[in-house]
């Protein structure tokens, strides 16, 4: 019986194993494997309004796990996350242009290429902490906006890259609809190994660095080798999520990758829950949909004949806006653990239902 | 049975309305910076759409066909103008869209010409021009968008070509000195190389650019470099607020240099806001003013009653832009259901329909434009004004109109 259940009732671990299994029952393994072959379904039911949002869901998400290993992991901070974004997208796109190297390769490729950018901004990080690491990544920030605007040999400048779409064996994954395929395994294949390399020696050192560094270091864990590791890895992911973002496109223009882009993706970690594989995921979910929830409420509103004059339309526009800011402020004093930790509390009332403890 | 029936009468309706409406109207996407980081004049821009579209509904629409249109405000946010726009394709049907930014546009050029919807954008960037991918500089062809407007490369071009005149008639000697002011970003570099390569042929010396936020702030030192470089014509090629404290830094420093903007940077809240720096300030249009007297211009009143019942509201020129935008849209629309229904491609057949050509309506408004499948530089011309703020009586005069060449290598660049 105890299969069929979301999370054991008590604590049966017996082995290391066990203890660092990724699901706790059988029941949680079988029902992922298959809502990912119901994902797998999507394109033949949803359309390509709700295939983009799921789109978006993934390269976001990929990038907003690379930034919850820094922050929400090793406990290292970084305000230039958009930026890295945005290197993977034009890294790959010039792979491709000037190399001819087929973009399914590119992506990977680029992915690498944004870990040694990212390793290198992140260097000052075996030094420094805190405020002044967040300053030192800002300087990352500004840095490569200002490079994509001028290194028109690698960028195209103001002109912008083509990224031409993902191609297999002559099959071009063009529209929404085959494009989800891409954007699903690169989210499962991201995803998984986000949640492996949390279970590993390295993983594990991440944790005791966020914790406490001095044992951390006491204990033989060294620092410098794996805060750049983060820094490595965060931007790695990074690169994959702005790659995905580019051939989706098929276009990458430098205007998009901007400070508030990093700031969303904090949001993302903070609102989805620091420190947590799914929270990176269900915190993309929530910031990818928030606007189009709140769009739909204007849009109900603005058809009403009331609602339709223009005073009333853009002061709707200007309360949405600010209807998100009011969201995070309240994940902030109300669930400062973030969707991850509610989903845990939420399984728990029901394991325990109807006694509360 | 007789929930059966209500049920089968239920959706027996619903579906007679909407196929009813499938064959009233067509639906128009309508993107717009209302608080983003461009809504200084997106939402001038936006009114105008909005306005010259529910004009043309309330006056029998595209020859008896509403258009059913929703504006949303994607704050300059490219993932949101994505999701907009999918929204639009594969649940309104759309045949064609009013868009707004540079940064949005571009990311939807590939969308646009896999779906074939029409988009008339507000970003001027050259690169927009090149439907074919004929210059071998274009990045990405771009087969379905189309601007009203003198691209931002032809814009700077008639502004050197004046500076050149201007030279000339002040009895000038030797090579004037030409610098670009902007932010290192896409929208102000989009100009940049092109205008520096006709300003040279012209004979000027281009000086190194001038790097100035997007972000308005205390621009001393910049406007201090501007004045030991000893430049004659400084070109503008931010906007707002940027550009309101770049000219009261620039005043307060003292530069005597001629200024000119981008076709964003120069209207009448920005001399308000900037006082006594602005003068003779030149910048391109391609709109007459409210107060001006052209045919047309009734037409726009009317219009601008749509959501200001008063008809006194000041609007300016980039809502007179808007409106032109809609109305080439319009009109192309009739030609495509005259020509086998409203759909993208026919709408887009429509632009090649006509040449020289003004909508019905707004003479002396909307300058005669002119698309071809090979060239969608829909203007080559442009209006140059003059702005003044005299104290508070802010005077914008017409100075000269500059009719640029159709070159080859000028095209998508």
């Amino acid at each position: 019986m105890s299969t069929v259940s979301l999370r054991p009732c008590g604590d049966f671990r017996t082995s290391y194993a066990a203890d660092s299994t990724i699901f706790e029952t059988r029941f949680t393994r079988y029902l992922a494997v298959a809502g990912i072959l119901l994902l797998c379904l999507a394109p033949l039911v949803l359309d390509a309004y709700f295939l983009t949002l799921g789109i978006q869901v993934a390269y976001l998400g990929i990038a907003a796990l690379g930034l919850n290993i820094l922050v929400g992991f090793t406990g290292q901070i970084s305000l230039g996350h958009g930026a890295f974004f945005g290197f993977g997208a034009f890294a790959s796109a010039w792979l491709h242009n000037s190399f001819g190297i087929p973009v399914f390769f590119c992506i990977p490729l680029a992915g690498y290429m944004t870990m040694v950018v990212g390793m290198i901004f992140g260097s000052p990080a075996a030094r420094i902490k805190g405020l002044y690491l967040a300053v030192a990544t800002l300087a990352a920030q500004f840095i490569l906006e200002d490079f994509f605007a001028r290194a028109d040999w690698f960028t195209g400048g103001s002109y912008g890259a083509s990224a031409p779409p993902v191609n297999l064996f002559g099959y071009e994954f063009t529209n929404d609809q085959s494009f989800w395929y891409i954007a699903l395994f690169a989210l499962v294949t991201m995803y998984l190994w986000g949640t492996n390399l949390m279970r590993t020696r390295d993983g594990r050192a991440f944790v005791a660095v966020r914790d406490h560094y001095l044992s951390a270091e006491i204990m033989g864990i060294n620092l410098t080798k794996y805060r750049l590791l983060s820094f490595g890895v965060s931007s790695f992911y990074a690169g994959i999520g702005g790659a995905l973002y580019g051939h989706y496109l098929g276009f990458v223009s430098a205007e998009g990758f901007t400070i508030l882009m990093s700031i969303q993706f904090l949001a993302m970690i903070i609102i989805g829950g620091l420190g947590s594989v799914k929270g990176a995921l269900l915190g993309t979910i929530f910031m990818v949909m928030l606007p189009e929830v709140l769009e739909g409420i204007v849009g109900l509103l603005s058809a009403t004949s009331w609602g339709n004059s223009t005073a009333f339309t853009d002061g709707l526009a200007y309360l949405k806006e600010m209807s998100i800011g009011l969201v995070i402020i309240l994940f902030l004093i109300f669930e400062p653990q973030g969707l991850a930790h509610r989903w845990q509390q939420i399984k728990a009332y029901w394991k325990f239902y109807p006694f509360s403890y | 049975m007789n929930k059966r029936v209500l049920i089968g009468t239920l959706v027996a309706g619903a579906l007679a309305a909407t196929s009813l409406q499938a064959e009233d109207s067509v639906f128009v996407g309508h993107l717009a910076d209302l608080s983003g980081p461009t809504a200084f004049v997106g939402k001038n821009y936006a009114d105008g759409i909005r306005d010259a579209m529910s004009y043309i509904n309330s006056h029998g629409g595209i020859n008896g066909t509403g258009l059913e249109f929703e504006t949303i405000d994607y704050a300059y946010k490219v993932p949101q103008a994505i999701a907009s726009y999918k929204k639009w394709v594969s649940r309104n049907n759309m045949v064609a869209m009013q868009g707004w930014g540079t940064a949005d546009t571009e990311a939807l050029i590939s969308f646009v010409a896999k779906d074939k919807v029409p988009v008339y954008s507000a970003s001027y960037s050259g690169h927009l021009t090149d439907p074919t991918g004929k210059n071998p500089k274009t990045q990405k062809p771009a087969p379905y968008n189309f601007f009203y407007g003198a691209s931002y490369s032809d814009g700077c071009r008639a502004l050197v070509q004046w500076a050149a005149e201007d030279w000339k008639n002040r009895g000038g000697s030797g090579s004037p000195k030409f610098t670009h002011v902007g932010d290192n970003h896409p929208y102000p570099n989009a100009p940049k190389e092109a205008c520096a390569e006709y300003a040279t042929e012209l004979g000027f010396e281009v000086m190194p650019p001038i790097v100035v936020s997007m972000k308005p702030g205390d621009f001393k030192a910049q406007c201090l470099s501007l004045k030991d470089s000893g430049s004659n014509y400084a070109y503008i090629a931010n906007l707002g607020g940027s550009v309101v404290s770049l000219v009261k830094s620039c005043g307060t420093v003292g530069t005597d240099v001629q200024f000119m903007s981008n076709i964003w940077g120069g209207d009448k809240p920005i001399f308000e806001a900037a006082g006594a720096g602005v003068k003779d300030y030149i910048f391109p249009a391609m709109t007459p003013f409210w107060e001006d007297d052209a045919p047309g211009m009734s037409l726009v009143r009317e219009i601008s009653r749509e959501s200001d019942a008063s008809g006194n509201a000041f609007r300016s020129h980039h809502y007179m832009r808007g409106i032109c935008s809609a109305y080439y849209m319009k009109e192309a629309m009739e030609w495509a259901k005259e020509n086998g229904g409203i759909t993208g491609e026919n709408i887009k057949q429509g632009m090649y329909a006509r040449q020289n050509w003004v909508p019905k309506g707004l003479e002396g408004v909307c300058l005669p434009a002119t698309w071809s499948s090979e060239d969608h530089r829909g203007i080559n011309t442009v209006n140059i004004y003059k702005g003044n703020y005299n104290g508070g009586d802010i005077k914008v005069e017409r100075v000269t109109q500059v009719t640029l060449p159709r070159r080859e290598d000028w095209l998508g660049y």
